[in-house]
């Protein structure tokens, strides 16, 4: 299975009121290889996952993930966020190997 | 009269009987005391939070009973303290007892996610058990754990 590494989706609810406390859920593509197996010819398959997770909501940031290699390949996470302010959500992902991946959405409310 | 009798071998033979099967019954009855720690996890609780006591409680863990694939074992981790400014939960850790990395991982919070709560996917190569524990602001530690049998080994 090809994987397109670092493509990353957020989603929060359509309808945002001022207030509410939303979901937040955020997927992003990675091997999460924990560096312990090997491929089809023997090689050993190098560790590459995703050890540091930023959130930030406008331009506080409201949570912090430290992961290992034990979560699940294209590793998804989801929590909750009181939505006080219209302002841009936005993930940082870094990995093991220099890689950093970002993706935002914008937090909006309905008339 | 003989020593040994047919009735009191009989006799004998189904007491012994009765007792091996009590004992592997008491043996079954507690499948694993929920305080007895093995010695790896307790040394990564005493780097995380040092001699700081871990409580039973507030921490609600949500994990299948048995997983298919241990590839892909879905974890929800829900607290009911509070998330205000002064007094909210600031980290979620997740901790596997039988994987090479014990300290799964960590979830650093803020008031501002209003809700002390988590949900994600792990891996699990075997099974155990698995920890849910919660850090507070002002530093206690609340935990819970449990078992999720892996019928397909998964850290691949």
């Amino acid at each position: 299975m090809r994987l397109d590494v670092g493509a990353a989706r957020i989603l929060v609810p359509t309808t945002i009121r001022r207030g509410d406390v939303i979901d937040v859920r955020a997927l992003i593509e990675h091997p999460m290889a924990t560096g312990l197996f090997r491929d089809s010819e023997g090689h050993p398959i190098p560790a590459h996952f995703i050890n540091d997770v930023s959130v930030t909501y406008g331009d506080r940031e409201v949570a912090h993930f430290v992961w290992t290699s034990g979560l699940s390949r294209d590793p998804f996470v989801e929590f909750s966020l009181v939505a006080d302010r219209e302002a841009p959500l936005k993930f940082v992902w870094k990995d093991n190997r220099g890689g950093v991946f970002t993706q935002q959405v914008d937090v909006k409310f309905v008339a | 009269m003989p020593a040994f009798t047919r009735r009191a071998f009989l006799q004998w033979s189904g007491l012994a009987c009765f007792m091996l099967t009590a004992r592997r019954l008491l043996a079954l009855a507690p499948l694993r005391p929920r305080d007895d720690v093995p010695w790896k996890v307790q040394q990564v609780l005493q780097q995380l939070f040092g001699d700081r006591p871990m409580q039973p409680g507030h921490v609600q863990l949500d994990v299948p009973t048995v997983a298919a694939d241990g590839r892909v074992v879905p974890v929800m981790i829900e607290s009911d303290l509070p998330m205000t400014a002064n007094a909210y939960v600031k980290a979620i850790h997740v901790l596997v007892d039988n994987n090479p990395d014990i300290h799964l991982a960590e979830f650093r919070l803020t008031p501002e996610v209003g809700q002390a709560f988590v949900s994600t996917r792990i891996k699990m190569r075997m099974t155990s058990p698995v920890r849910a524990i919660i850090e507070t602001s002002d530093g206690a530690v609340w935990g819970t754990a449990a078992d999720v049998r892996v019928t397909i080994n998964g850290c691949g």
